[in-house]
């Protein structure tokens, strides 16, 4: 017998081996310096035929099959489901991602989710009849919701209406606005203005924002430059276009109608 | 509908869930998938656990390993490649072998003769679907009967090659030589008796 036969003898000695108990370490290595040498044999070259051979001597012969014990099974199958609770849901995404159809079809709802959540506040005609399900929300995902009235600050803007909606904790919240005249957004924009005395000295800015049309109202996200502690009141002015620091432009609206006691840097008629 | 009849819907119900490709069933997250296995599958995987490892508490804890393996490998399973008998024996006895690395347990001498409810159901429906089985068993059948006794002693049995070696009084460098002969017989038998049925099937249309 040829060096490289033997050496191959040797390699299926091993491999049959492997399949039926667990190698020696210096087996384990003599197998893999083997496998190198003859790269056309994978570990587990018998593991099939033994695998087969193995379940064939059960179901052939039923007094060598045992039943598992009721009491392992339903242990097994308790174990299982607490340590995949979390792993379905992941599952189903996982699935949804590994199905082309499913995945293009998933990108594509994802894609029209996010324009339609950017369109949503600047598509002002039509975004006052989400305003149940945006407070819902907002109500749902916050304790501390406050909601005050709009108030005009002069005789111009009596006929304004509408509402503040804000989360200290959630640092988020909407404005709702009716009657407010519309703007040329090329010379001037409404800007949202946040008190709050305790952490900040001047009023913080809360965003920009145009009046398109006046034959519905509009709603409006309010998002601060700073963190807010706790807002105290909320005021409304007309700017340059893209907004101000500190806002020296006399008061349209504020929320609520007494202006908010200990409200440093903020004056009747400026902010 | 009488009784009778209500209970062997039942009977035909529970023999129709066995037949279920569960493999598939799992990698396409079948709700109550991994029950369906172990419904199946858990008495051949606790046999052959049990062949390798005897002791109870070290058994549910490889038997439990085992089946994970086997639902989170679902995926992987090719059956153009492997019957799916196969395909979880081989999983089983590779992870039992593993974990019988670690442990460093010898064979449990225990007998087998544990209760063998509903085993006649679940042996009948491997039986019918699993023509894998049949063809192997034609080629044990065609080894002679030193030849079987050997293969019974290590692939079913579990013995070590030294153990056999002991046993049958003869050199444990034969029994290597003797046990790989074997299998490379039954390879190359199961190879060419798949190949004919493939060929009387595709023959009978």
């Amino acid at each position: 017998m040829d060096k490289r036969q033997e050496k191959l003898n040797n390699l299926l000695d091993l491999l049959a081996t492997r399949s039926c108990q667990p190698l020696s370490y210096t087996e384990k290595l003599e197998l893999n310096h083997l496998l190198d040498e003859f790269p056309e044999y994978t570990p587990d070259y018998f593991e099939d035929i033994a695998a087969l051979a193995d379940s064939t001597m059960y179901v052939h012969d039923e007094q060598n099959l045992s039943s598992m014990p009721e009491s392992t099974k339903k242990k097994i199958i308790k174990n299982f489901r607490s340590d995949n609770e979390g792993f379905s849901t992941l599952q189903i995404f996982k699935n949804i991602f590994q199905t082309p159809k499913l995945a293009w079809a998933m990108t594509c709802l994802l894609a029209i989710g996010t324009s339609m959540s950017m369109i949503e506040f600047r598509n002002y005609e039509t975004n006052y009849r989400n305003l149940p399900v945006k407070k819902a929300l907002l109500e749902i995902s916050s304790d501390d919701l406050i909601e005050y009235n709009w108030f005009a600050q002069s005789n111009e803007f009596c006929d304004c209406s509408g509402k503040v909606i804000w989360s200290d904790d959630g640092q988020r919240g909407f404005i709702t606005l009716a009657g407010l005249p519309m703007n040329d957004s090329s010379k001037n924009q409404y800007q949202i203005w946040i008190v709050d005395p305790n952490m900040h000295a001047n009023p913080v800015d809360g965003g920009v924002f145009d009046i398109v049309t006046t034959e519905s109202p509009t709603i409006i996200p309010i998002n601060p430059k700073l963190p807010i502690g706790k807002a105290k009141g909320f005021a409304i002015t007309l700017e340059q276009t893209g907004g101000v620091v500190i806002s020296e432009q006399p008061l349209i609206l504020t929320a609520p109608k007494e202006r908010p006691q200990s409200t440093y840097g903020i004056s009747q008629t400026t902010i | 509908m009488s009784r009778n009849v209500k209970n062997q819907a039942n009977i035909d119900n529970k023999a129709a869930k066995k037949d279920v490709a569960i493999l598939d069933l799992i990698a396409k997250d079948h709700p109550g998938s991994f029950e369906m296995l172990i419904e199946k599958y858990g008495n051949l995987v606790w046999s052959i656990g049990k062949k390798f490892l005897g002791n109870q508490s070290d058994l549910e804890d490889a038997v439990q390993e085992v089946l994970i393996a086997i639902w989170k490998s679902a995926g992987k399973f090719d059956p153009g490649k492997a019957s799916e008998i196969t395909f979880v024996s081989m999983i089983a006895r590779r992870r039992f072998i593993d974990y019988l690395r670690k442990i460093t347990k010898h064979k449990s001498e225990d007998s087998m003769d544990d209760d063998n409810n509903n085993i006649h159901l679940y042996k009948e429906s491997l039986l019918n679907q699993e023509t894998d089985l049949a063809l192997v068993k034609s080629a044990i059948e065609e080894l002679d009967a030193d030849d079987q006794e050997l293969l019974n002693l290590s692939v079913y049995q579990g013995y070590s090659h030294s153990e056999i070696s002991d046993i049958l009084n003869i050199p444990l460098g034969t029994v290597k030589t003797r046990i790989r002969r074997n299998l490379m017989k039954l390879k190359d038998a199961f190879a060419t008796n798949k190949l004919q049925s493939n060929v009387i099937q595709l023959n009978n249309g």
